[in-house]
């Protein structure tokens, strides 16, 4: 029997179709992969199963055969349907006992006192049960990315005398690195082994055929394929997901030889978890920076960027940056492209416009107030230069999708005709197109001489991009992958396991 | 792109615009309403000029309050600091023959200080802005109540100084036309100058805007200082208008000031901004008015009631009609610490009040 079956789901928001008469069926104790790229109608799609959204009338669902109404989320989850967020839903100041009691509910003595010991010990069956290893009475705010999903997964699971379930996970691995990725492959593995049934929705095209039993494809609101994942390969899905061939941009061309005094210096920098990292970027040159989460990899960027103190030595075009200043790193040349956009990139009550020239206003500024003529003008030539879609400069930022936002930010950086730019993680979590749009840019700046870091959980990614890819373990440079030798995302991914 | 990615929609609803304009609508009907009740007493240029003349100083608290908000930063010490530029005015106009207009300038410097110190202690010691100025609030109190000896203080005022608080121009009060040109002065600092950009965006997200190389701690210093000295001006607007200095005046007028920058916050751009949290003030001011004037001097009660229902109206209504966005969420967020707190601090003595009125009031407390 079929766990979930939905028949003739639509969705029309003011007019504009997201969802058209879209069917779809996860088998009993299968894991089903939704793929498409953003705006594809993937996230519709779920949160009218969470029951966020109402869909159009004519739709039909069963659960295990019985009916399940649609827009509802007490139905859905009285059905058994669970769900876990690609936000994740976690409250980081809080422990991870808390945050498993936040959406159960917790044991009670007398006079409603917490029984404190039963709650850590259902919560460690319940991590248990995920595959999880963790700190249980440590703020969630200071386990990585990897655990915090795994934990957001513990507390979707039912309780255990319950039947089986349908867990949905939303874009589980965006931001993962990959060995975190197979940690949570194995975590899905396991839970179809104890007879649930899981909905991934990713758009991460290896993972999903590495995982899935069947792969849904959804494109402009329409499920255009249903498929076995063993009929499919990567090439097939890709085409399905953009409606054409994927044309990836060829790699970089060769090299550009590294002479001349380099534009970006590291020298013995240490901070959070990164010990004496030396490094050179050259004019026209892009390095990488490789690691899996743990190694040191997270806090690169932060530490160049000024937004952790760090020790040892930076400079840029010759000049030292001071520690723990934005400011400084910018004015020496030092742009940066932050990871984890919505938390250090976006600013999400300004519109578009007023995102993309933060920081470096003056060129807009006569007699002391800033001219909005001249500073949409260059706005929209951003956004044509960048395919930003948007409705216009003046739209709030919050309405674009997360590839474009990344987009923006992207260009806020640029803007400032930087001497050397960091990126962390410029890719995660938006689509094929986005990323292919943003590595573009980052070609064309880089063959007029722009010296690029970037920070990476992408092995492909850096695989294509960099000149020279350091590899990162236990804080340290464990091997450095170049160009032409032996660099590519196979060697990037065994050099971070061997670490 | 697909035509999906295009997909949200460029009108919004209609409940949503008129909710974005409930203000404005506010206004018009109380102006009808009260226009056919009461003809001849409500639609009279005087009882405009004293609506608008009572409204003055909370209007100019409102403001003090909006800029800090933009940085996402509390001050709730400006009733306080109101009071405190009050009392220094009065103290040395009754005790001293110092030059006023060197007095009120001493003022206005001396609430900037205050605002330097809330700066010292939101930014050097990381208090929260709403407890570091709710501590300040109560040591201005401290000292107001010192210097008074908890007596009203009757300043002696030059006839010079008492004019360009009561007279009018062109049949507008003189007063008026400060407010105005102090709303001209923030309106153009938070929309059309970077600083005001800045503000805004260390209030939609301070790491980001850390990291975007603005220097967030001299933002939130700035709008400290701003705030405690537009609420020194109040101080010296109240001083012109009214002349006298009793304890209640600055507190009392706390929690009307920041019911009309929420409540205006709900209006036109749907953020803290100048011209809604006037029109929101006004509006109801003109409501009351209207109210007392129909239903005689018994509804002292009224305007309490009346800002509470309408800030509670519009910012619920703002946040139904968008209430999935995440701005929506924020003005309920900034909304409800900052309501609570002031509620914290005395119970709100209506408007403006002439002295007079004070007195009629007294059995309130």
């Amino acid at each position: 029997m079929d766990a979930l079956e939905i028949r003739n789901l639509s969705k029309t928001f003011a007019g504009q179709v997201a969802l058209d008469r879209v069917d779809l069926t996860v088998g009993a104790g299968q894991v089903h992969a939704l793929v498409g790229q953003n705006g594809s109608g993937k996230s519709t799609l779920i949160k009218v199963l969470a029951g966020y959204h109402r869909p159009d009338p004519g739709a039909v669902a069963r659960m295990r055969g019985r009916d399940l109404a649609l827009g509802s989320a007490l139905a859905a989850h009285d059905a058994g349907i669970r769900f876990v967020h690609q936000d994740l839903g976690l409250v980081l100041e809080l422990d991870a006992v808390e945050n498993l009691m936040l959406g159960l509910s917790y044991p009670r003595g007398a006079l409603g006192r917490i029984r404190w010991p039963e709650a850590v010990r259902q919560a460690r069956e319940r991590t248990a049960r995920a595959g999880l290893d963790i700190d249980l009475r440590r703020p969630v705010g200071e386990l990585d990315l990897a655990d915090r999903t795994g934990l957001a997964i513990a507390r979707a699971l039912p309780e255990a005398d319950r039947g089986p379930a349908v867990l949905v996970l939303d874009e589980p691995t965006a931001a993962l690195p990959d060995a975190d990725v197979r940690r949570l492959l194995a975590t899905i593995r396991a839970l179809r082994a104890a007879g649930h049934s899981i909905l991934v929705v990713s758009h991460h095209l290896a993972e999903v055929l590495d995982v899935a039993d069947r792969v849904s494809v959804l494109r402009d609101g329409r499920m255009v394929a249903t498929a076995d994942a063993a009929d499919l390969d990567h090439d097939t899905l890709g085409r399905l997901m953009v409606g054409h061939d994927l044309t990836l941009s060829a790699g970089r061309a060769a090299p550009v030889t590294a002479g001349g005094e380099p534009v970006l210096t590291l020298d013995e920098v240490s901070g959070g978890t990164v010990t004496g990292l030396t490094a050179r970027v050259h004019h026209g040159e892009t390095v990488g920076v490789a690691g899996l989460s743990g190694s040191g990899r997270e806090a690169v960027a932060g530490l160049l960027s000024g937004r952790m103190p760090r020790t040892g030595r930076v400079t840029v075009g010759g000049r030292p940056v001071r520690t723990a200043s934005p400011a400084a790193a910018l004015a020496a040349g030092l742009a940066f492209v932050p990871g984890e956009r919505a938390r250090y990139g976006v600013f999400p009550n300004l519109t578009v416009r007023q995102n993309l020239t933060l920081g470096s206003l003056r060129r807009h500024v006569r007699r002391g107030y800033v001219d909005a003529r001249s500073e949409r003008r260059e706005v929209r030539r951003w956004i044509d230069d960048f395919g930003i879609v948007t409705r216009g400069p003046d739209a709030l930022v919050t309405t674009l999708s997360g590839g474009n936002q990344q987009k923006v930010l992207v260009a806020r950086a640029l803007r400032r005709a930087p001497a050397a730019l960091v990126l962390d993680d410029p890719t995660a979590g938006i689509d094929v197109k986005a990323r292919e749009a943003v590595h573009a840019i980052l070609t064309e700046h880089t063959a007029r001489g722009l010296a690029v870091l970037l920070v990476s959980t992408d092995s492909e990614e850096l695989a294509r991009l960099c000149d020279r890819v350091l590899v990162l373990g236990h804080g340290r440079i464990v091997r450095t992958l170049r160009r032409g030798t032996d660099l590519s995302a196979t060697a990037i991914d065994h050099a971070q396991v061997a670490s | 792109m697909t035509a999906s990615n295009l997909a949200k929609p460029d009108r919004e609803p209609l409940g949503s615009t008129i909710g974005r304009y409930s203000a404005v609508l506010l206004f018009v009907v109380f102006i009808v309403t009260f226009g056919t009740l009461k003809p001849n007493l409500f639609l009279t240029a005087s009882t405009f000029r004293l609506t608008l003349g009572e409204g003055v100083v909370t209007a100019v608290l409102a403001l003090a309050f909006l800029v800090p908000l933009a940085a996402g930063t509390y001050d709730l010490s400006i009733g306080a600091n109101l009071g405190l530029s009050l009392v220094v005015i009065n103290w040395f106009a009754a005790n001293t023959k110092a030059p006023i207009l060197l007095v009120c300038v001493g003022a206005v410097l001396l609430c900037c200080l205050v605002g330097l110190l809330s700066g010292v202690l939101v930014v050097r010691f990381r208090v929260n802005s709403l407890i570091a100025t709710l501590g300040v609030s109560q040591l201005l109190s401290a000292v107001a109540l010192k210097v008074s000896n908890n007596r009203q203080i009757f300043g002696t005022f030059s006839d010079g100084f008492a004019g360009l608080g009561t007279t009018s121009l062109f049949g507008i009060p003189m007063v008026v036309l400060y407010l105005l040109g102090l709303a001209l002065v923030v309106w153009f600092v938070l929309e059309h100058t970077p600083a005001g950009r800045y503000l805004f965006a260390v209030g939609g997200n301070p790491d980001a805007a850390r990291l975007a190389g603005l220097n967030t701690n001299l933002l939130v210093y700035g709008s400290l200082v701003s705030s405690a000295g537009i609420a020194g001006i109040g101080g010296v607007i109240y001083a012109m208008r009214v002349g006298v200095y009793s304890a209640d005046v600055g507190p009392g007028l706390l929690f009307p000031a920041l019911a009309a920058v929420f409540f205006g916050a709900s209006q036109f751009s749907r953020r803290p901004n100048v011209w809604g949290t006037l029109v929101a003030y006004f509006a109801l001011a003109f409501g009351v008015k209207g109210l007392q004037l129909a239903f005689g001097p018994g509804t002292f009660w009224i305007q309490p009631l009346f800002q509470g229902t309408a800030l509670l109206i519009a910012v619920a209504l703002a946040s139904r009609q968008i209430g999935r966005t995440r701005r929506s969420r924020r003005v309920q967020d900034t909304a409800a610490p900052a309501a609570a707190a002031a509620a914290l601090s005395p119970p709100s003595e209506p408007g403006d009040a002439t002295p007079s009125e004070a007195t009629t009031h007294t059995g309130l407390g």
